[in-house]
């Protein structure tokens, strides 16, 4: 496949997410609403509780990768959902495309989305409770949302797999496997809280590292060496076996018929 | 069983001893066998017809040659290529539409068919032409803006074929195309795949219910029950296969009784003052029959001869 045949099959996908998000009410629920519910009711807390401020920044930067990874993971997923709620997706595995073209088409929609909240969310944050989430700077930000937009692939593409191998069962997963996460990762508190397995699993999940790196910015201090590193290096290894899941997810549904059930 | 029609030397699809059992449950588990042992070859070209009961194995059998299922055992080879190894370069020379479309509820037509053209590694200036191009071709173009919720089942249908043309497959596979169509909207479609074959040199598998649709576009068509093929061939060969036998229609004055027991008569039916004899051979005793009937001083009114309909053909092999 050529390099733009490539790039057509993955725009095919982040075109279509698009068109179906605009045309999806529930768009502004996902967008707007959810995370800026969270964000108001997470601050009047921290005022409640009359946290400092730095304590303040490390919950609201908490909150704020928790959306930034939801809305993202779930458009992911949607390169699956969609075709399975419209009992069309033996169309799109019928056509000469790999799932790289399905999850990177849909993961720069989130990824657009994802960027969006964030810098909504990031002016709320600033206007409402004083906090100013791009203080670190431009290269610890890139590398923090980098860490948020590739834990959402993984969580989105594990989805997806799940979807492909148990069908509409598995839907419940789309929704909730991103909260799971966020909350092994220490969204509202460092993981050094969590009892030491618990902890031990903590430290194995890229966003963990990513957050801890950019709340060192905040004068916290970081529980991992290298924690930027890490958290690539997991998030590659995730990614991989993430992918490598959805593809044998997708050779049995091809082999158990799933696929064509799933068209039905 | 496997005939060749003179189309070409080459054989788009090239099937053998395919066999598929689905299972399920996890813990009673249970076994289907939806294909055992199916051997099939489509010349390039040509239009076959797969033809069926409810639950035959027809749609398993399209979707293993579409590449949308994996046979259990045997070997498929379409268009030269392995259906399972080479499924990836496959791909881009096929294509299938359904008698029960299913796309994107809130896409409308014209960014349906563009979706699907940018899978195909179209874009562009090219992709546009090939979405207009379909879209006028299935007589879409007042609905082009609409959403495909908004559409009828024919409208549906009719986007169907269209994404199912969007790379110009050299193999289309249509699982039941003119299902739920009204009568007017059929006859089109039929004529369009008809032409697809006789303008474009497409090869074309088809199931349907119809069995006139199959007669009328149908070059070979196989005959599938219980997951095995149990007649392949023409339609004429079909009927010949069988033995159902040729239909001669008489009106009689007086009425002769010993027609059901002449040579080669295998049934006689009377009604509306028609005596109708299927026989073994209409050629062969007509006229013997006509030749004794007017030799006993009777006035034969009416002749006709008739070929069993393909449709008696599917009950017979049905049964």
């Amino acid at each position: 496949m050529s390099w733009r045949a490539e790039a057509v099959a993955v725009w095919a996908f982040a075109i279509r997410n698009l068109l179906m998000a605009t045309r999806n009410v529930f768009f502004f629920f996902e967008l707007l609403f959810w995370p800026i519910v969270g964000v108001v009711s997470i601050g009047l807390m921290t005022r409640f509780l009359e946290l400092r401020q730095d304590a303040t920044a490390f919950v609201l930067l908490g909150t704020i990768a928790l959306s930034v990874v939801q809305v993202c993971q779930l458009e992911v997923a949607y390169a699956v959902l969609f075709d399975v709620w419209s009992k069309s997706i033996k169309h799109q595995f019928l056509a000469p495309i790999g799932l790289r073209h399905l999850t990177l088409g849909s993961w720069i929609v989130g990824m657009g989305r994802g960027v969006v909240i964030f810098l909504i969310l990031a002016v709320l944050g600033w206007w409402a409770f004083g906090v100013n989430v791009l203080a670190p700077g431009a290269g610890a930000l890139l590398a923090f949302l980098a860490g948020c937009f590739l834990t959402a692939w993984i969580i989105g593409v594990a989805v997806c797999a799940l979807i492909t191998l148990f069908g509409n069962r598995a839907e419940a997963f789309a929704w909730a496997s991103a909260n799971f996460v966020l909350l092994l990762a220490g969204i509202y508190y460092p993981v050094s809280v969590l009892p030491p397995p618990v902890a031990a699993v903590a430290s194995a999940i890229p966003l963990t590292h990513f957050l801890d790196a950019y709340r060192a910015h905040y004068g916290f201090a970081s529980a991992f060496a290298h924690p930027i590193a890490i958290g690539f290096a997991l998030a590659a290894a995730y990614a991989l076996l993430a992918h490598l899941a959805l593809a044998a997810a997708l050779r049995h549904a091809r082999s158990s018929g799933l696929l064509l059930k799933m068209s039905e | 069983m496997e005939r060749m029609l003179p189309f070409s030397s080459m054989l788009a699809i090239e099937a053998r001893d395919v066999e598929k059992t689905f299972r399920a449950g996890w813990i009673r588990r249970r076994h289907t066998e939806a294909l055992r042992g199916v051997s099939l070859a489509v010349p390039r070209g040509a239009i076959v017809g797969v033809l069926g009961p409810n639950g035959a194995g027809k749609t398993t059998l399209l979707s293993i040659f579409a590449t949308l299922l994996t046979p259990d055992r045997g070997s498929v080879t379409i268009l030269g290529h392995d259906v399972v190894r080479d499924a990836p370069a496959l791909r881009r020379r096929l294509n299938m539409a359904s008698g029960r479309p299913s796309f994107l509820w809130s896409l409308r037509v014209g960014e349906i068919v563009a979706f699907y053209g940018r899978l195909y590694g179209l874009y562009g200036a090219t992709l546009r032409r090939r979405v207009d191009e379909l879209i006028e071709t299935f007589e879409l173009t007042s609905h082009r803006r609409a959403q495909y919720n908004e559409l009828s089942t024919g409208l549906k249908q009719r986007l169907a074929l269209a994404k199912a043309l969007v790379n110009e497959p050299e193999l289309l596979f249509l699982d039941e195309p003119t299902l739920g169509l009204d009568p007017d909207v059929s006859v089109r479609v039929r004529a369009h795949i008809a032409s697809l074959r006789r303008e474009r040199g497409m090869t074309i598998v088809l199931t349907t219910h119809y069995m006139r649709e199959a007669e009328e576009l149908c070059d070979e068509i196989a005959f599938i029950k219980g997951g095995r093929i149990l007649a392949h061939g023409t339609a004429d060969d079909l009927k010949r296969q069988i033995g159902l036998g040729d239909v001669i229609a008489l009106r009689v004055e007086p009425r002769a009784t010993w027609l059901r027991t002449a040579p080669g008569v295998l049934r006689c039916a009377e009604s509306d003052g028609w005596v109708e004899c299927t026989v073994d051979d209409a050629e062969k005793r007509l006229p013997d029959l006509l030749r004794q009937l007017l030799a006993e001083g009777r006035t034969v009114k009416s002749v006709q001869v008739r070929e069993p309909e393909l449709e008696e053909v599917f009950v017979e092999l049905a049964r």
